[in-house]
């Protein structure tokens, strides 16, 4: 069965938070900065490499290559006080949260060395290269393919919805390297490429996104060549690889903090008088799932640090967070008197209007829910007749 | 550490007890009867009815956490005996007011008033007419009291909640000497009845919810249809996903609650984890019934033991609407920059 144990924060992780908050109130002052969505958040270089002089990315990496090896727990606090402000995390986002911790559990000695102390210190951006035109949920189906050439690899296909490609420094690639056809198993015979987005070969292109940003890519890779020195882990173990990063990507604040900002501001709006009703309802019911969903997320991530791997759990917060982040949006629409008007540049109006349209990529992105409650389901076993 | 924090051999005891004598027939049976006198000369045989009540007082020692664990495991097995009303409750105000705790099932008594020196009013009291005493909260102008009447000084019209459980209607007249009154303890007033007795149904829900969520495993990997269990199919998957979501969150609802209630800092806890559940409680028990199909709605499957005490509980101490009210207003005072604390706690 699934369990969630329970948990709290300790006086040292309470000490923490503290110092967050602190450091957030002077560094990111309220009106300083536009407040996003939770992780679907503006690029910042230099508010990232505050984050990383104040030893707050890389948090569970290894100290000898920057990082600071704190829990799971650690960094539970810092991504949940940035996200409920919608801070600017999108320049560091995918890199502090998987890209770093791949590299530490699969890279070579050379490779940590290489990108952890730019990913700790803030520096360094890096993509997910998973999705194709023709594989989203059915990953194992992905066609890009690695030949063996020389010293290294070649590699020639299409990523899709690649987050930043045309902006960032570096994606992990997810690769076929040997054809399905001389597998038993289709999930063989992937491999893992750190690659430089500026290679020659590779063209990144912003494809526009439903609120008119264009911040995920189509990337092709036409004869991209990469050194034998950025292949990440073992050639073939690929699948594997991949599926211990995407339990980075899931059960995290960030599954349940995308329209925090809008309750917010709702909230913000209504501050200097009497509360309506409707309005108390959606503050209210809002209030009791971030409550909750807090705690289970904390849960999860204390089981990480008790080296327990929480796959179901976390598909399971995943899946009900993202809902719920959905119905936020549903539940300030229905309480906002007049129709949002794109010319309303007010903090509340223009996260009304993100959010409005954004909302649909919440269950999609990092897998949709369907995919997930497959994976929850398989957690979900008979008892043989026990309460 | 165990769940609610609550000593293991307290938490197993009564699971072995209850799953030796609280069997589906024997809720079945209780329903019709009203009463089930082994399983209650069990438990307070072992002093259940009475944990997190003090020695002194003539309780059975133990922690909230004891308590809440033994609650949960009602909810699980859709126990029917008084034993939220008998300690956590009723024994919560008796001792804080110094006065007995009888040797029998008591149960508590909301909405009354003193008239002078006699005690009126009329309530609907879940088991009052299997209780020695019915206890209640009153309000004697600035102070709170408590008055503990016997059963046989009321007038009972016996009624039933949606799981057949007893929720008798009283008439109390009381003569003054006819009951016993005594100040309340520091802190408790009407508010603090209404929280623990939220938390007492949030908890038995959370029970209820796990066991709902485990039967509904168990049976669609029995049930065969179209040549393959019907835990198989996809669109079965998501009812036992969403049914484990519902119990997953109001278990960690119960459990933050409860702590924080023993810790003295109840705050949002308990209108957080009411709310949550009636939410709960709607999304679950649809989804379980979904892929029970007929089978779920016959009196001859134990499901309907747990989804009509579900549907019942949360009417009791306050409905969702109230709390989320209250929860509302919690934020509204916080103000934006002040709503996470009340997140993180
Ligand atoms: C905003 C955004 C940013 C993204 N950023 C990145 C990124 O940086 N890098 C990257 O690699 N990818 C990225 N993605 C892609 C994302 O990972 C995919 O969208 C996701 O995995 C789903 O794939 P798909 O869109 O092809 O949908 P499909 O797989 O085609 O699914 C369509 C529908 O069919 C359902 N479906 C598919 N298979 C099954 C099945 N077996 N059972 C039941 N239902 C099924 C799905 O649940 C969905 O409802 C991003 C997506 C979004 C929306």
């Amino acid at each position: 069965m699934i369990e969630f144990e329970y948990s709290e924060l300790t006086p040292s992780e309470r000490a923490l938070q503290a110092e967050v908050r602190e450091f957030l109130d002077r560094v990111l002052p309220p009106g300083s900065y536009h407040p996003a969505l939770g992780f679907q958040a503006e690029k910042d270089p230099e508010f990232s490499r505050k984050l990383g002089a104040q030893g707050y990315l890389g948090m569970s990496l290894p100290k000898q290559y920057g990082g600071h090896e704190r829990s799971a727990v650690d960094r539970f606090v810092v991504t949940e006080e940035l996200l409920r402000r919608g801070a600017p995390v999108g320049h560091h986002w995918v890199a502090d949260r998987q890209s770093g911790p791949v590299i530490a559990k699969f890279g070579t000695e050379a490779q940590k060395q290489r990108f952890i102390p730019g990913i700790a210190a803030g520096e360094l951006s890096f993509c997910i290269g998973m999705s194709e035109p023709d594989s989203g949920s059915d990953l194992a189906s992905v066609a890009t393919k690695a030949t063996r050439d020389g010293d290294g690899w070649v590699l020639e296909g299409r990523k899709i919805w690649t987050t930043f490609a045309h902006l960032n420094d570096w994606a992990i690639v997810l690769c076929r390297s040997t054809p399905v056809a001389e597998l038993t198993d289709k999930r063989q015979g992937m491999s893992q490429f750190i690659v430089d987005l500026t290679s020659p070969g590779l063209t990144a292109t912003p494809i526009p996104f439903i609120d008119g940003t264009s911040d995920f890519c189509e990337v092709e890779l036409d004869h991209v060549f990469v050194p034998d020195e950025l292949v990440l882990g073992s050639i073939g173990q690929g699948w594997a690889q991949n599926t211990s990063e995407l339990a980075y990507e899931r059960g995290g604040p960030d599954r349940w903090l995308s329209s925090y900002t809008l309750l917010a501001e709702l909230l913000r709006l209504h501050e200097q008088q009497p509360l309506p009703d409707r309005i108390a309802d959606v503050l209210g019911e809002a209030l009791a799932n971030y409550w909750v969903l807090h705690s289970l997320s904390l849960s999860v991530a204390r089981s990480i640090d008790s080296g327990g791997a929480p796959a179901v759990e976390s598909s399971l917060v995943k899946e009900m967070g993202t809902r719920f982040e959905q119905d936020v949006v549903t539940a300030v629409n229905a309480v906002v008197d007049e129709a949002p008007n794109m010319a309303d540049t007010s903090t509340f109006s223009r996260l009304l209007i993100s959010a409005t349209l954004t909302n649909p990529s919440f269950t999609i992105r990092g897998g949709t829910n369907e995919v997930l409650r497959s994976v929850a389901a398989k957690g979900l076993q008979p008892s043989g007749g026990k309460r | 550490m165990s769940a609610f924090a609550a000593d293991e051999l307290v938490a197993e005891t009564v699971d072995r007890l209850l799953l030796d004598l609280c069997s589906p027939d024997v809720v079945e049976h209780a329903e019709a009867e009203g009463w089930v006198p082994d399983l209650w000369h069990a438990f307070s045989e072992s002093g259940f009815p009475w944990v997190s009540l003090p020695d002194t007082a003539g309780g059975s020692g133990g922690t909230l956490g004891d308590a809440a664990a033994i609650l949960h495991a009602i909810g699980r097995y859709a126990a029917p005996v008084p034993v939220a009303e008998t300690g956590m409750l009723a024994g919560w105000l008796l001792a804080g007011a110094g006065l007995a705790i009888p040797g029998g099932p008591a149960t508590v008594a909301v909405g009354l008033s003193l008239e002078g020196a006699r005690l009126v009013g009329d309530a609907t009291v879940a088991w009052a007419a299997r209780s020695e005493r019915i206890v209640a909260l009153v309000q004697d102008g600035a102070t709170w009291k408590v008055a503990s009447v016997p059963a046989s000084a009321v007038s009972i019209t016996r009624g039933a909640n949606l799981a057949g459980e007893p929720r008798d209607l009283v008439r109390f007249e009381v003569a003054s000497g006819a009951f016993d009154l005594a100040a309340a303890a520091d802190g408790v007033d009407a508010d603090a009845l209404l929280q623990r007795g939220a938390l007492s149904r949030v908890v038995m829900s959370a029970g209820a919810l796990r066991a709902m969520t485990q039967i509904t495993v168990d049976y669609t990997n029995e049930r065969k249809q179209f040549g393959k269990t019907i835990a198989g199919f996809q669109a079965v998957q998501q009812f036992l996903v969403n049914t484990a979501q519902c119990s997953v969150r109001v278990n960690m609802a119960a459990e933050r609650a409860t702590r924080a209630l023993a810790a003295g800092e109840p705050g949002i806890t308990i209108a957080a984890a009411k709310v949550l559940t009636d939410a709960a409680v709607a999304e679950g028990t649809r989804a379980a019934h979904q892929a029970h199909g007929a089978m779920g709605v016959t009196r001859e499957y134990p499901l309907h033991q747990l989804s009509r005490r579900l549907w019942a509980w949360r009417h009791e101490y306050g409905t969702a609407s109230m709390w989320r009210r209250r929860l509302g207003t919690a934020a509204h005072r916080a103000g934006a920059e002040g709503l996470f604390q009340l997140v993180t706690g």
